[in-house]
C-alpha cells in the first residue's frame, strides 16, 4: 500500500514542511516560500480534552437519576453497568449574517366609541452578526446528541489514543448549507417584524471546523432492561438519556389533567351563556390543551426520554407552542 | 491497524481509518495519505454485549408502543452478533464534497435497508482485526459496479462493516426479528406487537367529561359536585394507575 | 493533492512571505493575485500616508473599492419626515454611481460596518504609491464576490440609517468595476485610526 503515502516537501528548498487540514496556504519554515495546496486539503481539526472522570459521570448520572418524573425507585434499583467515554465527530461553522429587514407591527387599539383600529407600526431593523452552528458529523444512532452544547475548552489530541474516536461520515459541504439556513432562520428570529416587505440578507460562510468533543456514554439496567445516558466530558452536564418513568407520576398527571382540564371547559360552557366575547372559547381552548399535554404523559411516561432522540414523543414544549398558535388562529378567526 | 512505508525513511508508520496525515515515528516527516485510488476495508469494534444488547432490546420493548409486557413475555430465540458491509465513497462534485452510502448487501433485516453507516470508530479492517466471533456478512454487490457510475472525482471508497446485534423473539406464537446496532444502541425493528391507545384514550376522555359535567351541576349544587368530583379523582386515579401500570 | 510553489504570474519570481494571505504580492513586479480555482490578477493601488499621519505602528488594511451603479426605482418610506435623498451619490435623484468600500480583511462585525460606511460616505482622496515601502498589510480573505453582496448590504445600510423607516426599496446596484485598494491606517491603543 505504499503508493498511497505521500511525503510533503518545500518545492522550493525540499526542507520537510508541516501541512495544517483546512488550510490552503502555508509558509516553508526554512526558505520563507509561500506555498499553496492543490486539490483535497481536508479541513481543520480541534479535540476537546476530557476532563470527567469515570465516578464523575456516574455521579452525574446517578444525581440526573432523582430529578424528573422517572421511577421512585431508580436511585435504589438502578445499576451502572457500563461507563465509558467516546469522541463524537461534529462539523462547526460559523456564518456571518448581514443584511436588512424591514416591515411593521401591527396595533389594535379601541377608541372612546368603542370602534377597534389597527394601526400600522413601521420597523426597521438591521441584521449583523456572526452565527456559530454546530452538528454531529455522523449518524447520531441513539445517542440522543445532534448539535453541540458547549464550545469551550481546553483542546489538545492527547487522549486520542486512549478513547474510541467515532469517525465523520458526513460531507462538510451539507453542513455548511445547513449552517447557512440555520444562520438565516436565526438572523430572523433575532428581529421581531411581524410582517416584512423588505428582506435583504446576505449570508458568508466564515470558518467550517471538525470538532472532536469528549462524551461519556452510561449504560445501566433497572429490571431487567438497559437504559442510557451521556454527559459531556467537559462541562459533566448529563446530555441526553433515556430512564424509566414512574406509573405513579403518570396516573397523577392524567388526574390533575382531567380534573383542572374538565372544570375550565365547565367554566367556558357556563361562560358562553352569560357574555358574547372570546373567553369562554379561550377557557375551552386551555382546558383541551391542559388534557393534551397531561394525556401524552400519561400515555408516553413510562419511559422518560431528554435529547435529541429520532423517535421521541413531541415535547411538553412543542405542545405548549401548538396550543398557543391554534387559540391565536381561532381569536383571528372570531375577530 | 494498517501500515504504510514512509516515502523518506521506508520505516512503517501505522496509520487508522479517517486520519489523513501521520507523521513518520523514525523521522518525525508528515505523511499525506492518499486514498483517492485505493479501496479501503474498515469495520467498527462491538461497544455494546450480549447481555446489553438483550437489556437494550428488553427496555424497548417496555416502550409504550409496545404490547403489553412484550418485555417480559417476549421469549428470546437467538442472539447473533454480524458485521454487516456498506459501501461509502467520498467525493467531489463540482467543487463540493460528498459523502455516498450504496448498498453491499441485499437482506431483509429491519434497519439495513435505510442506508446509513452508524456512529462508530471506524478501524481498517485487516488480517489483524478481531471480529470477536462475530460472522462477517460479505458483500454481493461489488464496489466497481458503482465506481462508474458515480459522479465527480474520488477521494475515498470503503467497504465498511458495522456491528449489529440480531435478537429473534417469539410472542403469541408468532416470531419477530430486531437489529441493535451495537454500537451506539440504536434498536431497528420492521414489525413488532403493539399496544393500542384505546384503554389510556377512554381514561382520560371519560374523566375530562366527567368533570365537565359537575362543573356544570356546581351551579345547581355545590354539595352535590364536590362530592361526585372526589370520586370521580378517585376514579379516575385508580383507572390510569391500573393502565399506566399494564395489569 | 498537491503542494506548489507560489509564483509570480507575470515574471515568475517565487513569492515570499512571512505571513498568510489571500492575495500573493510580487515584490518584484508588483503583480497582486489570487488562487481560488484558477490563478488570477487583481486590479490594485495603495495609498500613500498623509503627512499628518499620527504616530505608531503602521499597516495597510485591504479594501475592495467596487464602482457602482445604484438607481432607486420606487421605494417607500414612513414614520419620518419628507426624505432627503442620498446626497452620496453623483447624479440625478433617483440613483448615479458612487464608490462602495468593502473591507477585505477579517473584522468583527460592528468594526466592519463602521470601516465601510465611513469610507463609502466620504469617499477618501489620496494620492498613490507604487510599494508597500516595508509596511506590513493586514491579509485578506473576502472575495470579490462576497465584496458584492457586501456592497448591497452597505447600500441599504446608508439609506436605512437616513430619518424615516425604510418600508420598501425597489433597486438595482450593478458593480461596473472593482479595485483592491491598500488605505494606510495606524494602529493606536483605541484601535485602527485611518492615516489618510
Amino acid at each position: 500500500m505504499s503508493e498511497i503515502s505521500v511525503g510533503l516537501n518545500c518545492p522550493a528548498c525540499g526542507g520537510a514542511i508541516s501541512v495544517v487540514e483546512g488550510d490552503d496556504t502555508l509558509i516553508c519554515p526554512y526558505c520563507d516560500s509561500t506555498l499553496f495546496i492543490e486539490g483535497e486539503r481536508g479541513v481543520s481539526t480541534i479535540a476537546f480534552k476530557n476532563i470527567l472522570t469515570r465516578d464523575g459521570a456516574v455521579a452525574e448520572t446517578m444525581q440526573w437519576w432523582s430529578r424528573g418524573w422517572k421511577a421512585r425507585d431508580l436511585s435504589r434499583t438502578g445499576a451502572v453497568s457500563e461507563v465509558y467515554p467516546i469522541y463524537l465527530p461534529f462539523w462547526r461553522s460559523s456564518t456571518r449574517v448581514a443584511g436588512w429587514i424591514c416591515g411593521y407591527t401591527e396595533r389594535r387599539y379601541t377608541d372612546d366609541k368603542g370602534r377597534t383600529h389597527v394601526q400600522r407600526v413601521p420597523k426597521e431593523e438591521m441584521v449583523l452578526n456572526d452565527y456559530l452552528f454546530s452538528e454531529i458529523a455522523t449518524d447520531p444512532g441513539d445517542l440522543g446528541i445532534t448539535s453541540l452544547r458547549n464550545f469551550s475548552g481546553e483542546t489538545g489530541f492527547a487522549d486520542f489514543d486512549m478513547i474510541p474516536t467515532f469517525e465523520a461520515t458526513t460531507g462538510r459541504d451539507g453542513a455548511v448549507e445547513r449552517s447557512k439556513s440555520d444562520a438565516i432562520s436565526r438572523a430572523r428570529r433575532s428581529v421581531s417584524v411581524p410582517h416584512i416587505t423588505l428582506e435583504r440578507l446576505h449570508v458568508f460562510p466564515r470558518k467550517l471546523s471538525m470538532i472532536y468533543y469528549p462524551i461519556w456514554v452510561v449504560r445501566y439496567s433497572y429490571r431487567n432492561r438497559m437504559y442510557m445516558s451521556t454527559v459531556d466530558g467537559v462541562t459533566g452536564e448529563v446530555l441526553s438519556g433515556r430512564a424509566p418513568g414512574d406509573p405513579l407520576f403518570q396516573s397523577l398527571a392524567i388526574t390533575a389533567g382531567t380534573s383542572v382540564g374538565g372544570l375550565l371547559a365547565a367554566a367556558g360552557i357556563i361562560l358562553s351563556t352569560l357574555t358574547v366575547s372570546e373567553i369562554p372559547l379561550v377557557a375551552l381552548m386551555i382546558g383541551a390543551g391542559v388534557l393534551y399535554l397531561t394525556y401524552r404523559f400519561f400515555r408516553h411516561g413510562s419511559e422518560i426520554i431528554e435529547g435529541d432522540f429520532k423517535h421521541k414523543p413531541a415535547s411538553g414544549g412543542e405542545a405548549m407552542r401548538g396550543l398557543g398558535e391554534t387559540a391565536r388562529l381561532i381569536r383571528g378567526a372570531y375577530r | 491497524m494498517a501500515s504504510i512505508k514512509c516515502p523518506k525513511c521506508a520505516a512503517p508508520v501505522v496509520f487508522d481509518a479517517g486520519t489523513k496525515f501521520v507523521k513518520c515515528t523514525y523521522c518525525d516527516s508528515q505523511i499525506f495519505i492518499d486514498r483517492s485510488g485505493a479501496g479501503f476495508y474498515y469495520a467498527a469494534p462491538f461497544l455494546i454485549d450480549e447481555a446489553n444488547a438483550i437489556g437494550t432490546f428488553r427496555r424497548w420493548a417496555a416502550g409504550p408502543t409496545k404490547a403489553k409486557n412484550l418485555d417480559r413475555l417476549a421469549e428470546i430465540a437467538s442472539v447473533t452478533k454480524h458485521y454487516f458491509p456498506v459501501y461509502m465513497f467520498k467525493r467531489t462534485v463540482g467543487r463540493k464534497e460528498q459523502v455516498m452510502l450504496e448498498p453491499a448487501r441485499s437482506t431483509t433485516l429491519p434497519g439495513l435497508h435505510s442506508l446509513k453507516v452508524p456512529a462508530t470508530d471506524l478501524k481498517v479492517f485487516d488480517a489483524a482485526f478481531d471480529t470477536e466471533g462475530a460472522e462477517v456478512i460479505q458483500p454481493d454487490i461489488e464496489m466497481l459496479s458503482y465506481l462508474d457510475a458515480l459522479p465527480g472525482e474520488p477521494v475515498e471508497q470503503a467497504l465498511v462493516f458495522f456491528p449489529i446485534w440480531r435478537l429473534s423473539y417469539v410472542f403469541a406464537q408468532k416470531c419477530y426479528d430486531v437489529v441493535i446496532d451495537a454500537s451506539a444502541g440504536e434498536v431497528f425493528a420492521a414489525g413488532f406487537p403493539t399496544r393500542g391507545s384505546a384503554a389510556y384514550v377512554v381514561v382520560a376522555v371519560v374523566g375530562f367529561a366527567a368533570f365537565t359535567l359537575e362543573g356544570i351541576l356546581a351551579l345547581e349544587s355545590m354539595t352535590a359536585a364536590a362530592s361526585l368530583m372526589a370520586l370521580t379523582v378517585v376514579g379516575v386515579f385508580t383507572a390510569s394507575y391500573a393502565v399506566a401500570r399494564r395489569l | 493533492m498537491r503542494i506548489v510553489q507560489v509564483r509570480c504570474p507575470s515574471c515568475n519570481t517565487p513569492i515570499m512571505s512571512k505571513q498568510k494571505d489571500r492575495f500573493f504580492h510580487c515584490d518584484k513586479c508588483n503583480v497582486l493575485h489570487v488562487r481560488d480555482g484558477g490563478t488570477r490578477n487583481v486590479d490594485y493601488e495603495i495609498a500613500e500616508f498623509s503627512d499628518s499621519a499620527p504616530l505608531g505602528e503602521r499597516l495597510y488594511v485591504p479594501f475592495w473599492r467596487l464602482y457602482c451603479s445604484f438607481v432607486i426605482r420606487s421605494k417607500s418610506v414612513e414614520g419620518g419626515y419628507a426624505f432627503r435623498l442620498a446626497s452620496w451619490i453623483k447624479g440625478s435623484d433617483d440613483g448615479g454611481s458612487l464608490f462602495i468600500y468593502v473591507p477585505a480583511a477579517d473584522f468583527d462585525t460592528m468594526t466592519f460596518k463602521r470601516l465601510a460606511i465611513d469610507f463609502t460616505v466620504r469617499s477618501p482622496n489620496y494620492r498613490t504609491r507604487l510599494n508597500f515601502g516595508g509596511v506590513r498589510r493586514m491579509p485578506a480573505r473576502v472575495s470579490s464576490e462576497e465584496a458584492s453582496e457586501l456592497a448591497d448590504f452597505v447600500v441599504v445600510t446608508m439609506e436605512a440609517e437616513k430619518p424615516g423607516v425604510l418600508q420598501r426599496l425597489d433597486y438595482s446596484l450593478t458593480v461596473l468595476g472593482s479595485k483592491i485598494v491598500y488605505l494606510p491606517f495606524v494602529s493606536s491603543p483605541s484601535g485602527l485610526v485611518p492615516a489618510l
